[in-house]
């Protein structure tokens, strides 16, 4: 079933009306959940009172109350998640609702409330030491099938690692498995947290998300259809946590998922995200944890997994490369003539039955085949190749493959450094510097997440996403305390291209910076600039790119108070050691509208790693703004946190 | 005059330099080779989160209900139906892995198959030798392939 995107005014219509309803239950007769209350009824509600159970941390957890502006909410959105009217924010008038509802006359017993919110049941029968032979469903028997039939037996959390050049991606994403006794990790059921939407646009996408304007299911699907989309179509490395989660932890898990099941709460990219909201699950498996309340206010994927980590739920790490990870090692371990060859297999340039003729030993006919294959898989999967052929060419390259037979070398593409090892995502840097012979301190603070000189290790190389850098400088020469720059947003993806993938590179950074004027003098000017390229590798650890951008400014020290211009940028990156990073780049911009000027700047900058999460970082710039030149020299430490 | 003119290039080349993370649309295919679950989104920002949902576990039987809806299923082994959802859903990789003889796909296959673990060696190789009586050609279905996997491991 696929859920289209949920329209706003009508949901809210629909909230409206079964509010009114429920209140009208209240009152009129016959319409109640509650008509006469059983004895045993009352018995349990008192003792629910006494214990003051609504108070209860679990209780919270179940319902996904948290203490916000307006004092305690549930984060759910969906009104049939509550069985009292006020449920949303009083957790008592709902515990006693929920109480009520176990008695309640519904016939359908997937439909009665012991079904719908089976770990809320279960959790208030422990408590309460409900006798169940005076409910009239005393268990959900539908969800004792369903265990029976899944057989759980491990929890796994799954990290889908950030897209090479996907902004989508970025943070990466996380899942939980449920694997079954079966020991097919394929056949484990991927228990997901996502958006709904087929909005496709992407901007309008992305500020929907912002502001929580879609609403977020969970849902379940065969772990193979979630590697298919993220490892086999997105080509985004897997990483696979199991966890240590007991036989009654999987066990409140899978009441706690199956009580969400089509239960929406409202999507927001930054906290109520797909990471966040699975941790609701964990904490739902084990009571002792309360990894919903460690999180900031900004949930990066990968500190959700740091966060399980530190509560000791993690007992391993598992690498599950993509397909283009495959692709690149495959071509690793051949000759440059071998992998043209099966360059020209996959491209429909050379018959796949050709490679049997090539006089060469069978392990690299293999390897040929191989690589070949899953090429042209990677093609497909990119859109590049029609399916008709796609069809022949593979059928005819595994044909190839089979008659080769031997099972070969299994291929085993050693595993990068996982990403919850890498630095952490929030850096605080001080600085000291000289800007056109004037001494600055600088103080400056990034939420997010990583830029083109921080350790790679745990991150995709070449890939920068910042998100509201905020520096502030001081220049003791004249005692002015001064608005550096903020970062708004700064991505960069130099992602190189080979002979086996052409991707393209691009950027866009916007936000204010610190910019000389037509005055000689250094303003503030907010800046929008975006920009697409390409980007090579020269050998191992070194990469070129050039960029084409424009540029739009708007504020002090401008003609007019703005200029728009185009421009281009080219940078060689490279590592001198696995610490030591240098990134040298040059930009020219050439504005012709409203202030017309050029502005030329060249840099040399610096990173050395000191630990994971700290490094020195010394840059060195020198720019030519409306003819203006200023040198500038800065040293800084950055840390991690 | 001038103005337009470079403000509109301006323009045209913002576009185009997005236009370098624009994707497109990807579609349903069907159910022989080449059949993938395309769930994921290109499009710029949408890729992670527009995602479609099955519910929990509202309609599950065992969770694989994706892929199979539109193809006709082998119906006379009934008590193979998860060897032909799987075989359905998972086309490519499985034929790749029968072809190499090995592979996790493949194992599991043999997982569904009820296939001895002392003899998955065996039957690993075994289909890759059949390759060609399993995927007799390109446009093989997943209800060949199934009826074939079948037929040739009577043999094993």
């Amino acid at each position: 079933m696929k859920r289209m995107r949920g329209g706003y005014g009508p949901r809210k219509w629909s909230v409206a009306l079964l509010r009114i309803f429920l209140f009208l239950s209240i009152f009129l007769p016959g319409f109640s959940l509650h008509a006469e209350e059983a004895p045993y009824l009352s018995t349990l509600l008192l003792r629910a009172n006494q214990m003051e159970l609504w108070k209860d941390p679990y209780w919270h957890t179940l319902l996904h109350y948290k203490k916000g502006i307006f004092g305690l909410r549930s984060l759910i959105d969906d009104p049939r998640f509550f069985l009292a009217p006020s449920g949303k924010s009083d957790p008592k008038a709902e515990l006693e609702a929920t109480l009520r509802g176990f008695f309640s006359a519904e016939e359908d017993e997937t439909q009665h409330p012991v079904c719908r919110f089976v770990a809320r049941h279960h959790w208030l029968s422990e408590k309460l030491e409900i006798d169940p032979s005076k409910l009239p469903v005393p268990e959900c028997r539908r969800f004792a099938e369903i265990m029976d039939q899944i057989k759980p037996a491990s929890i796994t959390l799954i990290f889908p690692a950030a897209h090479i050049n996907s902004p989508a991606s970025m943070f990466g994403h996380t899942m939980l498995t449920v694997d079954t006794a079966s020991k097919s990790r394929l056949l484990a059921y991927a228990i997901n947290y996502s958006a709904v939407t087929r909005e496709t646009f992407g901007p309008v996408f992305a500020i929907k998300g912002l502001f929580g304007f879609y609403p977020g299911y969970f849902s379940i699907l065969p772990y193979y259809a979630k590697l298919q989309e993220y490892s086999d179509v997105d080509h985004r490395d897997i990483w696979e946590y199991p966890l240590n989660l007991n036989t009654d932890e999987i066990k409140r898990l899978l009441m706690h998922t199956s009580e969400m099941d089509k239960i929406y709460s409202d999507y927001y990219f930054f906290d109520e995200n797909c990471s966040y909201d699975l941790l609701f699950l964990l904490d739902a498996a084990r009571p002792s944890t309360h990894l919903t309340d460690e999180m900031g206010s900004w949930v990066i994927p990968v500190d959700t997994i740091r966060k399980v980590k530190e509560n000791g739920l993690v007992t391993g790490t598992i690498y599950r490369p993509s397909r283009a990870s495959k692709i690149k090692y495959l071509a690793s371990l051949l000759s440059g003539g071998d992998g043209k060859t099966a360059l020209a297999v996959a491209r429909g340039e050379k018959e796949p039955d050709s490679i049997l003729g090539e006089d060469l030993d069978s392990r690299r006919k293999i390897l040929i085949s191989d690589l070949a294959g899953e090429y042209l898989q990677y093609q497909y999967s990119k859109k590049k190749i029609e399916l008709s052929g796609f069809q022949e060419r593979f059928w005819k390259i595994l044909r190839v493959r089979s008659s080769l037979g031997g099972t070969g070398e299994d291929h085993q593409v050693p595993p990068p450094d996982p990403p919850d090892t890498g630095h952490l995502s929030d850096r605080f840097r001080l600085g000291v510097g000289v800007r056109d012979g004037r001494l600055f301190e600088e103080i400056a603070f990034r939420p997010a997440y990583h830029d083109l000189l921080d350790d790679d290790r745990g991150y995709v190389e070449g890939a920068q996403i910042v998100f509201a850098d905020i520096a502030l400088r001081y220049y003791s020469s004249d005692h002015r305390l001064l608005l550096q720059k903020l970062d708004i947003i700064d991505i960069i993806s130099v992602s190189p291209r080979d002979a086996f993938f052409d991707p393209y590179s691009w950027k866009i950074t916007t936000g204010l910076l610190r910019r000389t004027g037509n005055d000689d003098d250094d303003h503030l000017v907010y800046e929008v600039t975006p920009g697409g390229g390409v980007s090579y590798k020269l050998s191992g650890k070194s990469m070129v790119y050039v960029f084409g951008e424009t540029g739009l400014l708007l504020g002090g020290g401008l003609d007019e108070n703005y200029a728009v211009g185009i421009g281009a940028s080219a940078g060689l990156l490279t590592s001198l050691t696995l610490d030591w990073k240098i990134h040298l780049l040059g930009r020219g911009m050439f504005y012709n509208l409203g202030d017309r000027h050029n502005a030329w700047e060249v840099g040399l900058h610096q990173n050395f790693a000191l630990t994971t999460n700290t490094s020195l970082r010394l840059e060195l710039g020198f720019s030519r703004t409306h003819g203006y030149e200023r040198p500038e020299a800065g040293l800084y430490w950055n840390i991690y946190f | 005059m001038k103005k337009v003119v470079y403000v509109l290039s301006v323009v045209l080349m913002t576009v185009a330099l997005s236009g370098v993370v624009w994707a497109v649309d990807p579609k349903n295919t069907g159910c022989g080779l080449g059949s993938i679950v395309w769930e994921g989104h290109n499009g710029l920002l949408s890729q992670t989160f527009a995602a479609t949902t099955n519910g929990t576990f509202g309609n599950q039987t065992f969770g694989i209900t994706s892929g199979t809806s539109n193809c006709e299923q082998y119906k006379t082994f009934t008590y193979n139906e998860k060897v032909d959802t799987f075989v359905a859903d998972n086309m490519d990789n499985l034929a790749r892995d029968i072809a190499r003889g090995q592979g996790e796909y493949l194992n599991t296959l043999a997982l569904l198959m009820d296939v001895p673990s002392t003899q998955k060696a065996a039957f690993g190789s075994h289909l890759q030798a059949h390759f060609s009586d399993i995927y007799t050609s390109d446009k093989v279905t997943h209800s060949e392939v199934v009826k074939n996997i079948l037929a040739v491991t009577t043999t094993l």
